[in-house]
């Protein structure tokens, strides 16, 4: 019936012949000879149609798909999935805080929560489909006959496979020929196989071999050692047409980007650096000082050093020839012999006396103590936590401190001695005197006897001191 | 078949005088609009046959393309090109080549982002919920309004992807465990669904389009001449058979996948209207945002598939399988959507006087009566006052003048996003940072050049791929010639169809 000529034979043996195809020329017939092929007893059937054809898998008896199963497992897979991510990505990992939102699953987590569902959804129909149907197979031997090529065009075809366990070639087609088919054929094995053009072969290694460059030059240069450069594809702000500081420049005849004060200038704030009332000493008077620059540098530095822990700390088994001299606790600093000076710039009135004691409580108690003995909670903490490396602040009331000029005292607060620091940026140059006058009260206060006390209020201390000693008795 | 059946039992005026204007001109041209009462709408003309509908659709890929259609390809890739050039010149030079500037820093590439989205919506709705509603006329239109969704996305996607300034770091905006980053997105900001939404929607479209493909692949396939084209059209295809149980298969999936699609299609625009809606300023901050962008995207969508499919069946002489009932159809539907989104105007002005909110008040005067008062009635001229023609039988079958209110629509809705992002945004809160939006000469080339790359995209669909989804025009036909069959023996009297094969 068919123009088509296979080949007679595959090498030594003939073709081997895979059933029976029957063509019709609308869905009915089709029906009516699926009914009769299934009545029969054949169950290794197909039909080939343009469409899906209404009833065929009742004519056939075809079983109903589990396509939607899957469907609805990858569904609830891919709303779990995106919920957890959710939950674990700004509930648990990275919790942004905003406008005090609550973190984990919200109302906010719906919209991605349905996308992620339908995503999961609509791409296991669809490779579900794929897969079930076994799809892509581009070698099939109903394809080996040419007429076969109407059954995407106008044409219905039914099939029955050699494979069934019924099959018997000469009654199938008797069974198929009593259908009044348009033509029947016999499904026979492709003698010629058509092989994959060579030139196709060739552009499919090129362009698997082309694009596996960009990969490996990606991963020569994130895995490689190389002492060149970053290779920057793109820029983003690294580079930009600015100098920086310590950098040459052809602008300037001195070679420098940065560049010296112009003269007759005052930048904001310069005056300060020459005015007692900010730095404890006088300036004026710096140059009679055998102290140059550089030593008052290498004081300072050796002062900063952090001092080791006590020798004598419990399971210390650092020798103590080890340390160096100047980190040694007994040592004290080398003294910075700066030209102090020796009187307060402000009034020692009740008003600034109230503002040092204020100060000093907030800022300098929580480490030296309210009395200044070097007994503040942060000390009494660290030493409770014994660590190790705790250096334990100053008292005010050792001889070292209680003799230093209120320069010094001032040059302390405002620059940070050893571990520390200055608290210029939390107290103005007025509030630091006034705490170096609290200070002074209180070294005074601490040290005193009763010839500081003026005549007429000795009586009240005494008031005061009565109970006490009467106490001890 | 049919015709002379309505002309001398139902004595429809409308009609005869249709049949006797356009038949004059063109014999393709038939009128099917008339409903019939007792008789099923036919939904192809002209005595098709299986073969004939395959004739059809497989001639536009394998005859040879008319001259029109290299000038149009010839003109949008030059067009694309420009526009991907100056992609390139944005990520040179960075965003400052556009018009954004304080106040207004969404101006046109978030304009473009939602218009071409919008227009991405028809495609699903036809395929997806037209196929719930059981709507067959869908069948004709349904694969080239797909391509069209698939391509209005992609032009979309470009402009989110463009706006972020480093655009080379746009994949920051997917979740992955990045070691520059050591941060995950944050979940509770729309922009962020919005990668989810317009990503699973491009993906799923993208899917839904492809699987309906597969059997009129399988067709061009079998019916091409060249090896090579054999080879491609069989590789695309994945060696479909027609197998009745990957037929039963295949039909289970396209169900599924309308019944996901469906109200997918429905959150996308739910999701891009969050983005305005979310936010505190005046103009954006509304409930009725959601149904109001998603009508505005329907109506939009539709009007491109009728901007796009009337010349295409003109010139591959499609007008049998898109016929003017299709057409007629399509109007319907731009007609009730543009009066939707005409009550949502409405709405929107009668909830700012209602809610006595002095902000959402000054916002909407405005928007009518302010700087931007000329967008504002483009906007409603455009989309609200050109559909109410289709009231009007004839303007819903008159191919020239549906095109041309189709055009006026799509213009319309470009500024109905036009005038959302930027009045509000140019006079939000605080007077003393109250600008005006001016765009750039890159802004008019860039939205011009995504119309050359939608338009390139959509030739090339016309020119390799199946235009129609003739697989399930053929599904139909049968369904329907069942249906005529089973009616005409139910009525005892003889059978109206002339096929050759009863």
């Amino acid at each position: 019936m068919s123009d088509h000529k296979p080949k007679k034979t595959i090498g030594n043996r003939p073709p081997r012949a895979f059933g029976w195809m029957a063509e019709y020329s609308n869905e009915h017939k089709l029906l009516d000879a699926a009914r009769k092929v299934r009545d029969s007893g054949y169950t290794d059937t197909d039909a080939f149609t343009p469409f899906p054809v209404h009833g065929i898998d009742e004519a056939l008896g075809i079983k109903p798909t589990k396509l939607p199963f899957i469907v609805l497992c990858c569904g609830l897979t891919g709303l779990s999935l995106a919920l957890l991510m959710q939950w674990w990505m700004n509930g648990v990992d990275y919790m942004y805080i905003i406008s005090g939102k609550p973190f984990g699953i919200t109302p906010a987590s719906i919209p991605v929560a349905f996308e992620m569902t339908i995503l999961f959804s609509a791409f296991s129909t669809f490779l579900g489909m794929i897969a079930l149907n076994q799809l892509p197979k581009f070698s099939n031997p109903v394809f080996t006959n040419p007429r076969f090529d109407r059954a995407t065009d106008d044409k219905f075809f039914l099939y029955v496979n050699a494979k069934d366990k019924y099959y018997n070639r000469e009654s199938v087609k008797e069974l198929l020929g009593g259908t009044q088919p348009d033509s029947l054929d016999e499904v026979i094995e492709d003698a010629t196989p058509d092989a994959l053009p060579r030139p196709i072969w060739l552009t499919a290694l090129l362009v698997v071999l082309a694009g596996l460059i960009p990969a490996m030059i990606i991963l020569n240069m994130r895995n490689g050692f190389s002492t060149a450069p970053r290779f920057h594809v793109f820029f983003d702000m690294d580079f930009q047409p600015k100098k920086k500081a310590q950098q040459t420049t052809t602008v300037f005849a001195d070679g420098r980007t940065m560049r010296p004060q112009v003269e007759g200038t005052v930048a904001r704030g310069q005056l300060d650096e020459q005015d007692s009332f900010y730095l404890g000493y006088d300036p004026s008077k710096l140059a009679a000082v055998a102290n140059t620059d550089g030593v008052r540098f290498v004081a300072a530095q050796t002062d900063a050093k952090p001092q080791e822990p006590a020798k004598d700390a419990v399971g210390s088994q650092t020798p103590a020839a080890t340390q160096s001299p100047a980190a040694a606790g007994a040592t004290p600093a080398p003294a910075l012999n700066l030209p102090w000076i020796s009187s307060l710039p402000i009034e020692a009135t009740e008003e600034n006396m109230k503002l040092g004691e204020t100060k000093f409580q907030t800022y300098c108690s929580a480490c030296h103590g309210f009395a200044g003995y070097g007994d503040g909670l942060v000390h009494k903490r660290a030493e409770a936590l014994a660590q190790g490396f705790w250096i334990a602040p100053t008292s005010m009331h050792i001889d070292r401190v209680a003799s230093q000029p209120v320069g010094q005292i001032f040059h302390t607060i405002t620059k940070g001695q050893g571990k520390m620091p200055g608290y210029a940026s939390s107290m103005n140059a007025k509030e630091r005197w006034a705490v170096v006058l609290y200070v002074k009260a209180l070294q005074r206060s601490r040290n005193a006897s009763d010839k500081d006390v003026p005549e007429d209020k000795i009586s009240s201390i005494e008031d005061l001191t009565q109970p006490k000693t009467e106490a001890k008795k | 078949m049919g015709i002379p059946m309505a002309m001398t039992i139902h004595k429809n005026q409308v009609t005869m005088a249709t049949i006797a204007s356009a038949s004059a001109i063109n014999p393709r041209e038939i009128d099917n609009t008339a409903d019939i009462p007792g008789r099923r709408a036919q939904l192809i003309t002209g005595n098709q046959t299986y073969s004939s509908v395959t004739e059809m659709v497989c001639r536009v890929a394998e005859e040879p393309q008319p001259m029109l259609w290299y000038v149009l390809f010839g003109f949008s890739s030059i067009t694309a090109v420009m526009f991907l050039s100056l992609i390139g010149y944005l990520i040179i030079s960075g965003v400052g080549i556009w018009g954004n500037m304080n106040p207004v820093f969404w101006a046109w590439p978030i304009v473009n982002f939602v218009f071409w989205v919008g227009i991405g919506h028809a495609g699903t709705l036809i395929s997806a919920i037209l196929f719930l509603f059981r709507q067959n006329w869908r069948t004709s239109i349904n694969r080239a309004a797909e391509a069209m969704t698939i391509f209005a996305v992609i032009c979309a996607a470009i402009y989110p992807g463009i706006h972020v300034g480093r655009a080379w770091l746009a994949f920051w905006l997917i979740p992955y465990p990045s070691l520059n980053l050591w941060m995950w997105p944050q979940f509770r900001s729309p922009l962020l669904w919005d990668v989810f939404a317009v990503g699973t929607y491009a993906s799923t479209s993208l899917v839904f389009w492809y699987m309906g493909m597969i059997p009129d692949l399988a067709t061009y396939r079998d019916r091409s001449k060249s090896p090579m084209k054999r080879m491609i059209y069989g590789l695309l295809c994945l060696g479909w058979t027609g197998s009745s149980r990957h037929w039963l298969r295949y039909e289970k999936a396209y169900t599924i996948l309308a019944a996901l699609a469906a109200p997918l299609v429905l959150s996308v625009h739910t999701v891009v209207s969050f983005d305005f809606a979310v936010s505190q300023v005046a103009g954006w901050h509304t409930t009725i945002f959601p149904p109001y962008f998603v009508a505005g995207a329907i109506f939009s969508g539709f009007a491109m598939v009728v901007t796009l499919l009337v010349p295409v069946r003109k010139i591959y002489k499609l007008e049998n399988l898109i016929t003017l009932r299709h057409l007629d159809n399509m109007n319907k539907i731009i007609l009730a959507t543009g009066s939707l989104v005409g009550l949502a105007y409405g709405t929107e002005f009668f909830i700012a006087w209602y809610s006595k909110n002095q902000y959402e008040g000054f916002t909407f005067m405005n928007r009518a009566f302010g700087p931007y008062w000329w967008a504002y009635w483009t906007m409603v001229s455009c989309n609200v006052i050109s559909p109410q023609l289709f009231w009007f039988k004839k303007f819903r079958t008159t191919p020239w003048i549906m095109v041309v209110v189709s055009i006026f629509v799509n213009i319309g809705m470009w500024f109905e996003r036009f005038v959302i992002t930027v009045t509000s945004l140019s006079r939000d809160f605080l007077p003393s940072s109250w600008g005006y939006f001016r765009p750039t000469l890159f802004d008019g080339l860039m939205f011009f050049g995504s119309f050359g790359v939608f338009m390139s995209l959509f030739l090339l669909f016309c020119r390799y791929l199946p235009t129609i989804a003739m697989s399930e025009v053929k599904g139909v036909m049968s369904a329907s010639e069942h249906a005529e069959h089973l009616q005409a023996e139910l009525l005892g009297g003889g059978h109206p169809h002339g096929h050759e094969h009863h």
